[in-house]
Order: C-alpha cells, then structure tokens, then sequence
C-alpha cells in the first residue's frame, strides 16, 4: 500500500549562497559557499553523506555535464552523485531524488544540491538557446518573458478584466517582493520599488514591462535530508519534515489541443492536489502558512495563485490587490523575495525556496521572520506556460 | 481551339508595406537631388520574412484557388532573385503548394523576361490534359540613393495554363535575343549597374520591341488596329511612344503599377497580363511585350470565360489595403540594408539540421498535422500519439495552411531576435482541435487581439547567416487584404 512522503524524512541542514550577479564566483565557488553552510547546519560529518543529486539547468553555460561539477567540487568521496535536470524545477528535482532515497531506506542520509552560474554570457537576460532541431524549425524564437506574457491577454479575455487592471495586480505583485526582498541580505535585488515605476518601466515581451520580470541571478542552494526517526536520534526539535513533493509533467496538452485557453498552468493544479492530498491539506489557504512560488513574472504569480487553490478563479486580481499576499497578508508569498528579488539561478531555485520555509518553520529568517508559521509551500513552473513540468512540495514542522 | 493550352487563371500578389517614394527622396534626396522626380506615388517592399519564394507561393495559392491541385502537372518558377544558386527553388514553392510530389518543376532564371520566355516555352508544348503552372516572382534589392530604388517594386504573379475552360487563348508569340545591356546584375554585386536610360529607350525599347511585335503580328495574321490592350514591361511613357511607332490605333495601354507596386522585374509582364486579363472583354486581343537582353511578344485573344474570373481577382484590394511605410530607416532595416546592432544574443548559431528538415518537410514545408481517425482531433505537429486520446499512430497526414485560425494568445517580445522588431508570436488555435505555437506576420505592435481571426502564409522563418542559409515556415497573418 502506498503511502507517500509525508513525515518520513527531515530537513537537517539547509544553505543557500548569496545570489546576484556573482561576477566573482565561478560554479565551484557558489557550490561550495551553499554547503558549508549546510553541513555546518547539519551539524554531521561530510563522511555521513551516502548519495547526492546535483541540479543544474544550463549544463552548457555554467558546470558541464553529470554529476562530476559537484563530486569534484566537494572531492566527495566517490558516492553515488546523480544529476538532474528539468528546466526551472531542477532543485527541486534534486531535493526529491535525495528524498526519495532516504524515503526508500536506500540511505540514511542524502544531499541535493543545486547550482546555476547564469552571469557569464555577456547580456542580459536568459541565455539563448536551441529548442532541438525539429522544433528550431518552427517554433517560434520565443523569450521566458515572450511565453509567460501571453498568460496576461488570456486570462484578462477568460475573466473579462481590463489589461490595466491585471497590470495593476501584477504591479502590486512587483512591488510586495521587492519590499520583502529588502530584509534579506542574500537577495540579488536588495531595493524598494513603487507601483508608478513598474507600470511605467520599459515594455520587454508586452504586456510585461522591465519589473514584471525576476532576476537572472548566479547562485547555489543545498539541503541535507535524513529520515525523520535518524532526526529525533540525532536529538534534533522542530524537525522540519518533507509532507509532500509532488510534479506534473505536461503531456502536450497545452501544446497541441485548443481546449487550453492559455489562461492557467493545468500542470500546477495537478500537482497541487495531489501535494495537498499527500500532505493532509484539505483546505490549503488555511493550512498553509508561507508560499514560494514560481514568480518567474509578475503574472506567472499571479496565475499561480489561482492554480494552486489558494484564490478563487478570477479571485487572484482581487486578492493580490486585498494584499493578501503580502508580508502582513493572510498568507505571505514570497517572503524572501521570491524568484524576483531573491533571484533565479534556475538549477537552485526550487532549493532556494526550500531554504526560506526551511528558516522560516525553525524561527531563523531573521527580519522577515512571519508569527510561528508549520506548514509551508514551495512551487516551480518549469519550461513556460504551453508546456512545462509544476513541482508543488509542502513542508511542515514536527511536533516534538 | 478547345483543345489548345490557354490561360486558365491568373493572379498577382504585392506585399502588404508600400514605401512612399516621397519618404525616400526626403531621407536621400539631400545626397541624390534628383530623386526628386521621380517622387510620386509609393513602391511594393517586402516584410524582412519575404522574398521571391515566399511571394511565388502566395500568388500561387491565389491563382490555384478553386482549381484542382492535383491536376498541376509542371511548375515553373522564374526569377532573377532565387535565394538559393543550388537548390530547387520551384521545389520549395512545389511543397508549400501542397502540389503532388512528382510535379516536374523548374526554375528559371537569368533575365527579367525569365517569366515570358517560359510562358511562350509552355504555351508552344503538345498540350495534356494536366495543367502547368507558371509562377514570377522578383525581390530585387536597390541600392539605397539609387533611380532603381525607387522605381522597382516586390511582387509576384501566376498564371495557371491548361486546357480546361481558358479564358485566354494564344494566338502567336516570338522571342527575340538581342544583348543590348540596358543593366546587369553579376552573381558578386547584388545590386542592378543600369545604363543611360535615353540609350536604353532609343536603342532598346524603340528599335527591339517594335521588331518583336511586327513578327507576333505577322505570324498572328492581326492587323495593328486589332490590338485591344498593349502592355508593355517597362515605362509608361515608352508604351505611349511604341502605340504610336506601332499604329496601335485601338489599344490601351495597361497601367505598368508605377504609383502602387514599382517594376517588379521578371514578375512584370504577367503583372501586366494579369492586369489587361482583368481589364479585358470577351473576345479582345491582348499584346504582351517582355523586355530585357532582346523582347519577348505574345497575342492573347480572351475568351466567354473571362467574365467569371474577375470575382476572383483580388489585386485591387491588396492596393485599397496596402500599409504605408514612411520610415525610410525602417524600410532599409526590413530589407536588411541596414543592419542594427541585434547584440550578442543575435549571434546564436542557427544551423539547420537538414536531416531533420527532409524528415519532417511535410510538416515544415506543406504545414501538414495529423488528424486522428479515432477521436477526429486535428494537430500539429503530427505525433505517434494522440493528444486527445492517447491512440498511438491513428494520424493521418493533413495540411493546415489553408486553414484560418484564431489567436488565443500572443505578445510581442522586444527581447527575441528578429531582423525588425518585435518578434510577434503566440498560440492560434484551428478547427477540429489543433493549436499551434507560431510567429505573426505582417501586423504592426498593437495591432493584435485575443480571438482575431487569422490565416496562414509561408514566410521565412529563420536566417543562419553564417552560412547563407535560411530556412520557412508558416506564419499567421491579418486575414483582410487577402480574403477576396
């Protein structure tokens, strides 16, 4: 009988580097500044390691091929090093394969990394890159921000909602994460912005203007996992468990049928009911304490907040500008600044946002630490809307 | 006559963007003063996504309209602007066509009167009961500051020939070979290196024509004053004089486009026919007159069935709605005259993998999905397993491109490359199912709306500059202006 993830394995150590734009780092630098904060948290031996899952995204921009940029970068000692990839869900890619083997009883302890050194290329911007040489044949020479935009015409058409006022959501949106991304030293945009700047600044892939697009960022996150029961051996309170780790990898639904209307992430609201079942969430908005989700742009959040049942269809514009989801909101999204503020190196950002509910369930955020939260969120859309894989991952503190 | 091989039907096809020819006086006319008088009325210029395939195409798809394609038997595409020096041209156009695989194609080339050459070559064969279509189609670039540059115009016009109820049939023709150099283009130049127009006019025109047109009326048995529409690839003013050299007592002269296309080259003289075509009463005679390195000259006396093709004819609208372009920066940037710092983004390698190309040509070139025939859901591109319900190999092939789509959603991305942006793209959804991810064409920012109605045109997708290549694909575009 199956019986999912939930309570079965624990967190015990988390790092995250500095993200930005690190023009002194190179790969091995951010690998290794992300796990010695996370062995230090860990607070094991580097020997306790038995398996790692290495993530990264743009293998030909930054770290090369397989597993060996993190085995050689730590000089681990010759263990099962496995690295994966699935566009911007790549770390949390990492975490679920680390987990799954703790899981499994394949390991007592496992580590995920994930790491993307985007700041090389010379522009701004994502790197460019080829869709495969039947797809370069037709497809379109899209951008992040030329796919995500057009969520913004259909979902104004499907809801009957001016563009202004998506603009003023999605503005809104903008300004909230830059506002929390302020009290966290490690955010690559560390500045407040105002809602005249965003509907004001330059238009990159219409309707999204300069600051409805995140960050691309360099940076590098890992976790430590064990299972929940070498946790309390180990002595350890306010065990952070892994509650559910759930994706939905899009079949070309999106892609091909004209059922879509272009409007919503199906793939995020599979993976979201399925996370919420594994975990025991029944009413998610309720349950949930924190979310980080994949704010890519300002209205791939906003969307999101609508697949991942936590507003109403065609509630998200309302509750966006109500300040639900602000710092002080009913439920805080994006509290270190999200994929926006905090930034988006793509092969640790799942990991990154792991980070944050990791601090935050412990009482460790510091300035921006929310009242005692349990149970938090992460979400990564990764490819674009048309066609993508949604990771929905639930985390929750143990009671002693 | 019912069994010779006449004109069965005609089109002609000019791009949407017309450059004012006052516009480029004013940017170049402090260099080139006299400009000046030349700066009347506005030229044809192709989008940066067009050129004399992707323009053949659409005056083929014009011209088979209504007609069986199955019964094209030979396409023949002529031009002096192929992009490719080895690689069948016609044979892109062929695929794009959606024409029968084993259709003889050929191109022709080397002359602006490529097309009329061709046109007497096919109208001279034993007839077959297929039919042949002739497409000409010229993209000639000019440099900027130059008399062609403002005279010349982009366009292309089809004929299809047959022996199924013409509304023209020839009566007589000749070709005449004189190399009197009035301009050349060598393969390394690109540009047009013209002579003195006066020599051109009194040694050329006057001399040449005349010649070629007493021979066609000689072997036609006509009587000059029988001649009920002269035209004549080149000017105006020329065609006037050579009525009167000829005694074309009774003739009108067909408007050579000046003031709304320009001199589209090898495409002219069926621009021309298709205009007198469209012009024509039942039983008139029509004189054609190609000119270029000797003339060509050809009688056509129309037919009862004329009448029923003018409905057809959708030339005049493409002018009524044509787009004015002002930006002489623009038109030179459009035409890649001019070449904007596109950044290091721009410098991706952009290799085809033509293996793959032939593989999937079906679905690249004649646009062709697959429609299940378990569940009916038509899709693109066409897959081992249906979208909708999961059947594996249940598709059969089928085109999409004369489909009209709808526009679910799009933006316009001032961050992709494109040779002049932005790059406009989105997903357009099809009857029976299908959803395509594409790029738009011809549709300014601002101009698109969730839920427009669109249509499909073939157009360059991609050039991989590095080694001259490029590669199409099919594009949406506004539906007016093409929906006769």
């Amino acid at each position: 009988m199956v019986s999912g993830i939930r309570d079965k394995v624990a967190i015990i150590g988390m790092g995250c580097s500095r993200f930005g734009e690190r023009w002194d780092c190179g790969h091995e630098e951010l690998i290794l500044e992300a796990f010695t904060e996370a062995i230090a948290d860990a607070a094991i031996a580097r020997e306790d390691i038995e398996a790692a899952w290495l993530g990264v995204f743009f293998q030909e921009q930054n770290t090369g091929k397989s597993a060996l940029p993190l085995s050689q970068t730590l000089r681990l000692p010759n263990i099962p090093v496995t690295r994966v990839e699935n566009l911007c869900a790549t770390g949390t890619e990492a975490l679920r394969g680390a987990v799954y083997a703790v899981a499994a009883g394949a390991c007592d302890t496992a580590l995920a990394l994930g790491v993307e050194k985007l700041k090389d290329t010379g522009y701004a911007g994502l790197p460019e890159r080829s869709k495969g040489t039947f797809e370069d044949l037709w497809l379109p020479n899209s951008t992040a921000p030329g796919a995500f935009a057009q969520l913004a015409g259909a979902y104004a058409a499907k809801h009957k909602q001016s563009m202004a006022d998506v603009k003023q959501a999605m503005a809104h949106i903008s300004v909230k994460s830059h506002a929390n991304g302020l009290k966290n030293t490690k955010a690559h945009l560390q500045h407040a912005i105002t809602e005249e700047q965003v509907l004001n600044a330059p238009v990159i892939a219409y309707p999204l203007g300069l600051y409805d697009c995140c960050g691309v960022s360099d940076g590098a996150a890992c976790a430590i996992v064990t299972s929940v029961a070498k946790a309390r051996a180990m002595g350890l309170k306010d065990v952070v468990a892994v509650k559910a780790m759930q994706l939905a990898a899009g079949n070309g639904y999106e892609m091909s049928d004209s059922r879509w209307d272009g409007s919503y992430t199906p793939t995020t609201r599979l993976a979201a009911q399925r996370a919420y079942e594994e975990a025991g969430i029944k009413t998610p908005r309720e349950a949930l304490d924190l979310v980080e989700v994949h704010d890519c742009f300002s209205i791939t959040e906003l969307v999101i907040m609508e697949d991942l049942l936590l507003s109403a269809p065609g509630r998200g514009i309302a509750d966006v500008l109500d300040g639900a989801y602000d710092a002080d909101g009913v439920l805080p999204c994006q509290i270190d600044g999200g994929l926006k503020c905090f930034g988006h190196p793509i092969g640790a950002s799942g990991l990154r946002m792991a980070y944050e509910v990791y601090l935050q369930l412990q009482g460790r955020a510091a300035e921006r630490q929310l009242a005692s939260p349990t149970m938090g969120l992460t979400h990564n859309l990764g490819g674009v809307p048309a066609r993508n894989v949604a990771s929905v991952s639930v985390f929750g503190r143990l009671a002693a | 006559m019912q069994n010779a091989t006449g004109i069965v039907s005609y089109s002609r096809y000019v791009p949407t963007l017309r450059m004012q020819r006052s516009a480029i006086a004013a940017a170049i006319g402090w260099a080139a003063p006299g400009l000046k008088t030349l700066a009347r009325g506005r030229r044809a210029v192709a989008n940066w996504d067009e050129d004399a395939i992707t323009m053949a195409v659409e005056a083929g798809r014009q011209c088979l309209h209504g007609q069986a394609r199955d019964h094209v038997a030979a396409v023949t595409l002529a031009s002096t602007t192929f992009p490719f020096a080895d690689r069948s041209n016609s044979g892109i156009v062929v695929d794009a066509l959606n024409l029968k695989a084993d259709v003889s194609n050929d191109d022709a080339g080397g002359s602006r009167r490529a097309a009329s050459s061709a046109l007497i070559r096919t109208l001279n064969q034993q007839p077959t009961a297929s039919s042949s279509l002739l497409l000409a189609s010229d993209c000639r670039e000019a440099r900027p500051g130059s008399t062609q540059e403002m005279r010349y115009g982009h366009a292309a016009a089809a004929l299809l020939l047959g022996r199924t109820d013409p509304i023209a049939i020839p009566v007589a023709s000749t070709s005449l070979h004189r190399d009197l150099v009035d301009q050349f283009r060598s393969q390394a130049t690109g540009y047009d290196y013209a002579l003195e127009q006066r020599w051109v006019r009194d040694e050329g025109y006057m001399k040449i024509v005349p010649e070629a047109v007493q021979e066609v009326l000689s072997k036609s048995g006509c009587q000059p004053g029988d001649i009920h529409h002269f035209a004549l690839a080149g000017p105006a003013a020329i065609a006037t004089a050579l009525i009167r050299e000829l005694q074309l007592t009774n003739a009108d002269i067909v408007d050579p486009l000046h003031d709304d296309v320009g001199d589209s080259g090898v495409a002219q003289p069926i621009m021309l026919l298709g205009k007198a075509l469209a012009q024509a009463e039942p039983g008139q005679n029509i004189l054609l007159a190609g000119f270029g390195q000797g003339a060509d000259a050809l009688i056509f006396t129309t037919t009862d069935k004329i009448r029923q093709t003018k409905a057809r004819d959708i030339f005049q609208q493409s002018i009524t709605q044509a787009r004015d372009e002002h930006n002489y920066l623009r038109y030179l940037v459009l035409r890649q005259r001019l070449r904007l710092d596109y950044g290091i983004r721009a410098e991706r390698d952009n290799r085809t993998a033509l293996s793959a190309l032939y593989r999937r040509c079906d679905a690249i070139s004649r646009f062709s999905g697959g429609r299940c025939q378990r569940c009916g859901m038509l899709q693109f591109p066409r897959s081992a397993v249906c979208v909708r319900c999961h059947e594996a190999e249940t598709q059969q092939p089928e085109s999409l491109a004369e489909l009209n789509g709808r526009v679910k959603s799009f933006t316009e991305d001032w961050q992709a490359h494109t040779p002049c942006p932005p790059l406009i793209y989105g997903n357009v959804t099809f009857p029976d199912g299908a959803n395509v991810m594409m790029e738009f064409t011809d549709f300014a920012a601002g101009e698109l709306a969730v839920d427009q109605e669109v249509r499909m045109v073939f157009r360059i997708k991609d050039y991989d500059e590095r080694r001259g290549f490029r590669r199409y694909f099919w594009k949406s575009a506004p539906v007016a202006g093409t929906d006769g």
